[in-house]
């Protein structure tokens, strides 16, 4: 599959990731509040989504900061420890994008890489899963929840309380039904019910730390799963496999 | 529009740690020989990532996102597009939660 990245690809990713974008600008108001409280100004508010960019990770770092002084010594050394362990799952994101992402030129695959979250991911890998090859197709999807993100942490600044209850509407439940409406999808093979089992099963157990930690421990243990089992040859064709063939 | 230093340095050192998890993973596998376990690995990644996004949220939710999430399964079975799914079950949850139903 040769790869491009067109502009095309990028308005493709921008459109398809809008449904995404409405949460992630909710979410991105609830952490514009919290920026309030810790008092941290707009600037430096905007500075940190736009550079961090991952929600669990940046309410940690938020947390941390008592009125307005950052932590320093040991505190800041188990911030970044517990970030590192929150984000750890964009080490397998950009490992399982790179067959994709790397026949683009490095000028354009590092900032896709910045524009990457869950949603824009999962939504990415399940389009080339459908036939997609613009890689231009994940930065358009990465823009079309980093600009609400961004957006929304300003607008949270300003005090701005919610019109509605986002849990009225479902915000919360969104990303989980587009990941539900997405897998149930995607696996429809009788090979993949191994890697399906133990992802829910370790992230479940892991929840109680963090949705973050429980992705990527559920990630790395299906993908250890799937590994062993190519190594069986008779193991049932994955999806994957099947729509290799 | 106030920036001041140390939390700019702050800032500075959750990038520091955010880049190398963005970067990491796709830079390192530049060096890895893609065998046919690892490739087998790596291609499980993005359904096992919709499935912890599910899971907790199945496991901790309560008769409403159930059977969203029940609908989500059967009105895949019927529909290709994903969004169609989904919003099937957002207005569930939506709906209940307006009426004060769970």
């Amino acid at each position: 599959m040769n790869g491009t990245f067109t502009k095309a690809g990028l308005q493709r990713g921008f459109l398809a990731a809008q449904p995404l974008a409405l949460g992630i600008f909710v979410y991105g108001i609830a952490f514009g509040l919290l920026c309030i409280e810790a008092r941290i100004t707009l600037a430096e508010s905007m500075t940190m989504s736009a550079v961090v960019y991952s929600g669990s990770a940046q309410v940690v770092a938020i947390q941390s900061v008592q009125s307005g002084q950052p932590p320093v010594g040991a505190a800041l050394l188990g911030v970044l420890g517990t970030i590192l362990l929150l984000n750890a799952r964009y080490l397998l994101y950009g490992a399982s994008i790179r067959p994709w992402l790397a026949q683009s030129p490095p000028h354009l695959a590092y900032p896709t890489l910045l524009m990457l979250g869950d949603g824009n991911y999962v939504l990415s890998m399940k389009r080339r899963l459908e036939g997609e090859t613009d890689a231009g197709f994940i930065l358009g999807s990465g823009l079309a929840t980093f600009v609400p993100w961004v957006g929304g942490t300003a607008i949270g600044l300003t005090g701005t309380t919610y019109l509605v209850d986002p849990s009225k509407l479902a915000l919360d439940f969104l990303l989980v039904a587009f990941s539900a409406a997405m897998g149930a999808s995607m696996a429809k093979s009788k090979g993949d019910l191994p890697m399906v089992v133990t992802a829910c099963l370790v992230s479940i157990a892991l929840s109680q730390l963090s949705p973050g930690i429980a992705i990527f421990g559920a990630a790395v243990a299906a993908c250890c799963v799937a590994a062993w089992l190519s190594t069986r040859v008779s193991a049932p064709a994955t999806t994957e496999e099947k729509a290799a063939s | 529009m106030t920036l001041r230093l140390d939390i700019l340095l702050f800032i500075a050192a959750l990038g520091g740690v955010s880049l190398f998890c963005r970067f990491g993973g796709y830079v390192l596998m530049r060096y890895v020989r893609f065998t046919p376990p690892i490739e087998a690995g790596l291609k499980a990644a993005p359904l096992a990532v919709m499935c912890a996004i599910v899971a907790p949220a199945a496991f901790r939710g309560g008769l409403l996102e159930w059977l969203a999430l029940a609908a989500i399964l059967v009105a895949s079975r019927f529909f290709s597009n994903d969004l169609v799914t989904a919003m099937i079950g957002l207005a569930i949850v939506a709906g209940g939660r307006a009426f004060g139903t769970v």
